[in-house]
Protein backbone atom coordinates (compact mmCIF):
# COMPACT_ATOMS: atom_id res chain seq x y z
CA UNK A 1 0.00 0.00 0.00
CA UNK A 2 1.38 3.42 -0.96
CA UNK A 3 2.33 5.78 1.87
CA UNK A 4 -0.11 8.69 2.08
CA UNK A 5 1.46 12.17 2.03
CA UNK A 6 -0.98 13.38 4.70
CA UNK A 7 0.21 10.67 7.10
CA UNK A 8 3.83 11.61 6.45
CA UNK A 9 3.04 15.27 7.17
CA UNK A 10 1.39 14.29 10.47
CA UNK A 11 4.43 12.19 11.36
CA UNK A 12 6.75 15.11 10.51
CA UNK A 13 4.71 17.37 12.81
CA UNK A 14 4.88 14.70 15.50
CA UNK A 15 8.66 14.36 15.38
CA UNK A 16 9.09 18.15 15.25
CA UNK A 17 6.88 18.61 18.29
CA UNK A 18 8.15 15.71 20.42
CA UNK A 19 11.83 15.46 19.53
CA UNK A 20 13.26 18.20 17.32
CA UNK A 21 11.87 21.01 19.46
CA UNK A 22 14.31 19.80 22.13
CA UNK A 23 17.24 20.06 19.69
CA UNK A 24 17.61 23.74 18.80
CA UNK A 25 20.71 23.64 16.56
CA UNK A 26 20.52 22.36 12.98
CA UNK A 27 23.95 20.68 13.35
CA UNK A 28 22.70 18.57 16.28
CA UNK A 29 19.50 17.77 14.38
CA UNK A 30 21.46 16.66 11.35
CA UNK A 31 23.64 14.35 13.42
CA UNK A 32 20.65 13.00 15.36
CA UNK A 33 18.58 12.32 12.23
CA UNK A 34 21.52 10.77 10.37
CA UNK A 35 21.97 8.40 13.32
CA UNK A 36 18.39 7.18 12.78
CA UNK A 37 19.42 5.84 9.38
CA UNK A 38 20.63 2.29 8.82
CA UNK A 39 23.86 2.50 6.82
CA UNK A 40 23.19 -0.83 5.13
CA UNK A 41 19.74 -0.06 3.81
CA UNK A 42 19.48 3.74 3.88
CA UNK A 43 16.16 3.39 5.76
CA UNK A 44 15.33 5.40 8.89
CA UNK A 45 14.06 3.72 12.05
CA UNK A 46 12.29 5.24 15.05
CA UNK A 47 10.29 2.81 17.18
CA UNK A 48 8.08 5.43 18.84
CA UNK A 49 7.15 7.08 15.57
CA UNK A 50 6.61 3.72 13.84
CA UNK A 51 4.24 2.62 16.62
CA UNK A 52 2.15 5.79 16.24
CA UNK A 53 2.13 5.61 12.42
CA UNK A 54 3.68 2.86 10.30
CA UNK A 55 7.32 1.99 9.68
CA UNK A 56 7.04 3.30 6.10
CA UNK A 57 5.49 6.62 7.18
CA UNK A 58 8.06 7.02 9.99
CA UNK A 59 10.89 6.39 7.53
CA UNK A 60 9.64 9.02 5.07
CA UNK A 61 8.97 11.55 7.83
CA UNK A 62 12.50 11.14 9.22
CA UNK A 63 13.95 11.47 5.72
CA UNK A 64 12.00 14.74 5.23
CA UNK A 65 13.23 16.10 8.57
CA UNK A 66 16.78 15.06 7.71
CA UNK A 67 16.66 16.98 4.41
CA UNK A 68 15.22 20.00 6.22
CA UNK A 69 18.00 20.00 8.83
CA UNK A 70 20.60 19.62 6.08
CA UNK A 71 19.18 22.58 4.12
CA UNK A 72 19.10 24.71 7.27
CA UNK A 73 22.75 23.92 7.97
CA UNK A 74 23.79 24.66 4.38
CA UNK A 75 22.13 28.07 4.55
CA UNK A 76 24.06 28.99 7.75
CA UNK A 77 26.93 31.46 7.47
CA UNK A 78 30.42 30.28 8.38
CA UNK A 79 30.26 32.28 11.61
CA UNK A 80 27.04 30.46 12.57
CA UNK A 81 28.53 27.07 11.68
CA UNK A 82 31.60 27.70 13.85
CA UNK A 83 29.29 28.82 16.69
CA UNK A 84 27.14 25.70 16.33
CA UNK A 85 30.23 23.49 16.37
CA UNK A 86 31.52 25.15 19.56
CA UNK A 87 28.14 24.55 21.23
CA UNK A 88 28.08 20.98 19.98
CA UNK A 89 31.58 20.30 21.36
CA UNK A 90 30.48 21.67 24.74
CA UNK A 91 27.40 19.42 24.71
CA UNK A 92 29.50 16.29 24.07
CA UNK A 93 31.78 17.00 27.08
CA UNK A 94 34.79 16.06 24.94
CA UNK A 95 38.07 17.92 25.00
CA UNK A 96 37.88 20.48 22.14
CA UNK A 97 41.36 19.50 20.98
CA UNK A 98 40.45 15.80 20.77
CA UNK A 99 37.19 16.63 19.06
CA UNK A 100 38.83 18.78 16.37
CA UNK A 101 41.53 16.16 15.77
CA UNK A 102 38.98 13.34 15.47
CA UNK A 103 36.69 15.29 13.15
CA UNK A 104 39.57 16.34 10.93
CA UNK A 105 40.78 12.76 10.61
CA UNK A 106 37.48 10.85 10.45
CA UNK A 107 35.32 13.49 8.74
CA UNK A 108 32.14 12.00 10.30
CA UNK A 109 29.98 14.69 8.67
CA UNK A 110 30.39 12.87 5.34
CA UNK A 111 27.95 10.17 6.42
CA UNK A 112 25.41 12.70 7.72
CA UNK A 113 24.25 13.82 4.27
CA UNK A 114 20.73 12.80 3.12
CA UNK A 115 20.46 10.62 0.02
CA UNK A 116 19.97 12.31 -3.35
CA UNK A 117 21.66 15.49 -2.14
CA UNK A 118 23.15 17.48 -5.01
CA UNK A 119 26.90 16.66 -5.04
CA UNK A 120 27.89 20.35 -5.28
CA UNK A 121 25.78 21.21 -2.21
CA UNK A 122 27.21 18.24 -0.26
CA UNK A 123 30.72 19.26 -1.28
CA UNK A 124 30.00 22.82 -0.11
CA UNK A 125 28.97 21.59 3.36
CA UNK A 126 32.04 19.34 3.67
CA UNK A 127 34.21 22.27 2.67
CA UNK A 128 32.51 24.54 5.24
CA UNK A 129 33.13 21.94 7.96
CA UNK A 130 36.78 21.75 6.94
CA UNK A 131 37.16 25.54 7.19
CA UNK A 132 35.21 25.70 10.49
CA UNK A 133 37.49 23.03 11.98
CA UNK A 134 40.54 25.02 10.83
CA UNK A 135 39.12 28.16 12.50
CA UNK A 136 38.50 26.23 15.73
CA UNK A 137 41.96 24.69 15.67
CA UNK A 138 43.55 28.12 15.15
CA UNK A 139 41.58 29.45 18.12
CA UNK A 140 42.69 26.56 20.32
CA UNK A 141 46.30 27.10 19.29
CA UNK A 142 46.18 30.83 20.01
CA UNK A 143 44.48 30.20 23.37
CA UNK A 144 47.25 27.76 24.28
CA UNK A 145 50.03 30.16 23.31
CA UNK A 146 48.55 33.08 25.31
CA UNK A 147 50.43 33.59 28.61
CA UNK A 148 48.43 32.76 31.75
CA UNK A 149 47.67 35.95 33.72
CA UNK B 1 16.12 -4.06 -70.67
CA UNK B 2 19.15 -2.48 -69.04
CA UNK B 3 17.14 0.73 -68.58
CA UNK B 4 14.31 -1.21 -66.88
CA UNK B 5 16.74 -2.89 -64.46
CA UNK B 6 18.32 0.53 -63.78
CA UNK B 7 14.96 2.20 -62.94
CA UNK B 8 13.82 -0.82 -60.92
CA UNK B 9 17.06 -0.63 -58.89
CA UNK B 10 16.49 3.08 -58.23
CA UNK B 11 12.92 2.29 -57.13
CA UNK B 12 14.09 -0.45 -54.75
CA UNK B 13 16.77 1.89 -53.39
CA UNK B 14 14.20 4.63 -52.76
CA UNK B 15 11.88 2.19 -50.98
CA UNK B 16 14.74 0.93 -48.86
CA UNK B 17 15.69 4.53 -47.93
CA UNK B 18 12.10 5.30 -46.98
CA UNK B 19 11.93 2.13 -44.89
CA UNK B 20 15.11 2.99 -42.98
CA UNK B 21 14.06 6.62 -42.47
CA UNK B 22 10.70 5.50 -41.11
CA UNK B 23 12.42 3.05 -38.76
CA UNK B 24 14.92 5.64 -37.48
CA UNK B 25 12.20 7.63 -35.67
CA UNK B 26 9.38 5.22 -34.95
CA UNK B 27 7.48 7.64 -32.64
CA UNK B 28 5.16 10.05 -34.40
CA UNK B 29 5.14 13.71 -33.31
CA UNK B 30 3.19 14.18 -30.08
CA UNK B 31 2.93 10.48 -29.22
CA UNK B 32 2.00 9.99 -25.56
CA UNK B 33 5.25 8.24 -24.61
CA UNK B 34 7.37 10.92 -26.22
CA UNK B 35 5.42 13.73 -24.50
CA UNK B 36 5.74 12.14 -21.07
CA UNK B 37 9.45 11.49 -21.55
CA UNK B 38 10.01 15.06 -22.77
CA UNK B 39 8.23 16.52 -19.75
CA UNK B 40 10.22 14.31 -17.36
CA UNK B 41 13.49 15.29 -18.99
CA UNK B 42 12.65 18.99 -18.69
CA UNK B 43 11.66 18.65 -15.02
CA UNK B 44 14.91 16.79 -14.25
CA UNK B 45 17.00 19.43 -15.97
CA UNK B 46 15.24 22.30 -14.23
CA UNK B 47 15.63 20.59 -10.87
CA UNK B 48 19.34 20.23 -11.57
CA UNK B 49 19.91 23.99 -11.47
CA UNK B 50 20.70 24.88 -7.88
CA UNK B 51 18.54 27.45 -6.05
CA UNK B 52 19.75 31.05 -6.11
CA UNK B 53 19.95 31.09 -2.28
CA UNK B 54 22.63 28.42 -2.43
CA UNK B 55 24.56 30.35 -5.09
CA UNK B 56 24.46 33.44 -2.86
CA UNK B 57 25.72 31.33 0.06
CA UNK B 58 28.73 30.07 -1.94
CA UNK B 59 29.73 33.56 -3.04
CA UNK B 60 28.70 35.32 0.22
CA UNK B 61 31.24 38.03 1.07
CA UNK B 62 30.30 37.89 4.79
CA UNK B 63 32.01 34.49 5.11
CA UNK B 64 35.19 35.95 3.65
CA UNK B 65 34.93 38.99 5.98
CA UNK B 66 34.55 36.63 8.94
CA UNK B 67 37.59 34.52 8.02
CA UNK B 68 39.66 37.61 7.25
CA UNK B 69 38.93 39.14 10.65
CA UNK B 70 38.98 35.98 12.80
CA UNK B 71 41.48 33.54 11.32
CA UNK B 72 45.23 33.44 10.62
CA UNK B 73 46.76 33.49 7.13
CA UNK B 74 46.75 29.67 6.77
CA UNK B 75 43.00 29.45 7.31
CA UNK B 76 42.40 32.41 4.99
CA UNK B 77 44.21 30.71 2.14
CA UNK B 78 42.39 27.42 2.89
CA UNK B 79 39.07 29.28 2.73
CA UNK B 80 39.86 30.91 -0.62
CA UNK B 81 41.10 27.62 -2.06
CA UNK B 82 37.99 25.71 -0.90
CA UNK B 83 35.52 28.34 -2.14
CA UNK B 84 37.31 28.50 -5.45
CA UNK B 85 36.85 24.74 -5.87
CA UNK B 86 33.12 25.00 -5.06
CA UNK B 87 32.66 27.97 -7.39
CA UNK B 88 34.32 26.10 -10.26
CA UNK B 89 32.21 23.01 -9.52
CA UNK B 90 29.05 25.12 -9.63
CA UNK B 91 29.97 26.81 -12.93
CA UNK B 92 30.77 23.41 -14.42
CA UNK B 93 27.44 22.02 -13.25
CA UNK B 94 25.51 24.95 -14.78
CA UNK B 95 27.41 24.46 -18.03
CA UNK B 96 26.54 20.75 -18.13
CA UNK B 97 22.88 21.37 -17.30
CA UNK B 98 22.54 24.01 -19.98
CA UNK B 99 24.25 21.77 -22.49
CA UNK B 100 21.78 18.97 -21.68
CA UNK B 101 18.86 21.38 -22.01
CA UNK B 102 20.19 22.54 -25.37
CA UNK B 103 20.53 18.95 -26.62
CA UNK B 104 17.03 18.24 -25.37
CA UNK B 105 15.61 21.21 -27.33
CA UNK B 106 17.47 20.20 -30.46
CA UNK B 107 15.86 16.77 -30.18
CA UNK B 108 12.44 18.30 -29.47
CA UNK B 109 12.66 20.65 -32.44
CA UNK B 110 12.86 17.62 -34.71
CA UNK B 111 9.85 15.94 -33.10
CA UNK B 112 7.27 18.63 -32.36
CA UNK B 113 5.64 20.92 -34.89
CA UNK B 114 4.05 23.01 -32.12
CA UNK B 115 7.33 24.55 -30.90
CA UNK B 116 7.36 28.34 -31.25
CA UNK B 117 10.20 29.38 -33.61
CA UNK B 118 10.58 32.78 -31.90
CA UNK B 119 10.98 31.19 -28.45
CA UNK B 120 13.34 28.57 -29.83
CA UNK B 121 15.48 31.35 -31.35
CA UNK B 122 15.46 33.23 -28.02
CA UNK B 123 16.52 30.02 -26.28
CA UNK B 124 19.33 29.42 -28.74
CA UNK B 125 20.65 32.93 -28.03
CA UNK B 126 20.31 32.38 -24.26
CA UNK B 127 22.23 29.12 -24.50
CA UNK B 128 24.99 30.73 -26.53
CA UNK B 129 25.24 33.67 -24.08
CA UNK B 130 25.31 31.31 -21.10
CA UNK B 131 28.02 29.14 -22.62
CA UNK B 132 30.21 32.23 -23.07
CA UNK B 133 29.38 33.52 -19.55
CA UNK B 134 30.28 30.12 -18.02
CA UNK B 135 33.67 30.07 -19.74
CA UNK B 136 34.32 33.68 -18.74
CA UNK B 137 33.35 33.08 -15.11
CA UNK B 138 35.51 29.95 -14.97
CA UNK B 139 38.51 31.97 -16.15
CA UNK B 140 37.79 34.87 -13.75
CA UNK B 141 37.35 32.57 -10.72
CA UNK B 142 40.42 30.57 -11.67
CA UNK B 143 42.62 33.67 -11.90
CA UNK B 144 41.01 36.09 -9.44
CA UNK B 145 39.39 33.76 -6.89
CA UNK B 146 35.74 33.17 -5.89
CA UNK B 147 34.93 36.79 -5.04
CA UNK B 148 36.40 38.38 -8.15
CA UNK B 149 33.20 38.83 -10.16
CA UNK B 150 30.04 38.94 -8.00
CA UNK B 151 28.02 40.67 -10.72
CA UNK B 152 28.90 38.04 -13.28
CA UNK B 153 27.83 35.31 -10.82
CA UNK B 154 24.44 36.95 -10.29
CA UNK B 155 24.03 37.58 -14.00
CA UNK B 156 24.86 33.98 -14.83
CA UNK B 157 22.53 32.52 -12.19
CA UNK B 158 19.74 34.81 -13.43
CA UNK B 159 20.38 33.95 -17.07
CA UNK B 160 20.36 30.21 -16.34
CA UNK B 161 17.01 30.42 -14.57
CA UNK B 162 15.68 32.68 -17.38
CA UNK B 163 16.72 30.08 -19.98
CA UNK B 164 14.81 27.45 -18.00
CA UNK B 165 11.72 29.68 -17.94
CA UNK B 166 11.82 30.19 -21.72
CA UNK B 167 12.30 26.46 -22.09
CA UNK B 168 9.22 25.91 -19.93
CA UNK B 169 7.19 28.34 -22.08
CA UNK B 170 8.45 26.74 -25.24
CA UNK B 171 7.27 23.34 -24.05
CA UNK B 172 4.05 24.64 -22.47
CA UNK B 173 2.06 22.24 -24.61
CA UNK B 174 3.52 19.44 -22.50
CA UNK B 175 1.28 20.56 -19.63
CA UNK B 176 0.09 18.37 -16.79
CA UNK B 177 -3.54 18.26 -17.95
CA UNK B 178 -2.53 16.98 -21.34
CA UNK B 179 -0.20 14.43 -19.78
CA UNK B 180 -2.99 13.43 -17.37
CA UNK B 181 -5.16 12.55 -20.36
CA UNK B 182 -2.28 10.77 -22.00
CA UNK B 183 -1.60 8.81 -18.84
CA UNK B 184 -5.14 7.44 -18.96
CA UNK B 185 -6.05 3.84 -19.76
CA UNK B 186 -6.21 4.47 -23.50
CA UNK B 187 -2.45 4.84 -23.78
CA UNK B 188 -1.67 1.93 -21.51
CA UNK B 189 1.17 3.84 -19.82
CA UNK B 190 1.32 4.58 -16.11
CA UNK B 191 2.35 7.97 -14.72
CA UNK B 192 5.69 7.94 -12.95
Amino acid sequence: MATRRVDVEHAVEDIRHRTLSEIPRSLDRLIYLASMRDYNTGLYYHDGLASRFTQEVACQALADCHREAFNQLVSCSLRELVGQMEEYIRSTHTSPRNFVTAWRKLEPYRVAVPVETDPVVAHFLFSSFKIALAVLEARLRSAQSEPVA
Amino acid sequence: MIQLIFFLSIGVLLFASLFFLARRNPRPEGSSGALIEARQALTALQGGLLPIEFVHRVFAPDDWEYVRSEAPAGVRSLFLEERKKIALLWVDQVRRQIRSLRHFHRGSARSYARLNPRLEMELALSFAGLAIACRLLQAVVYVGGPFAAPRLVNAMAGAASHACKISEQSLAFLNAAQLGVLNGPSTGRAAV
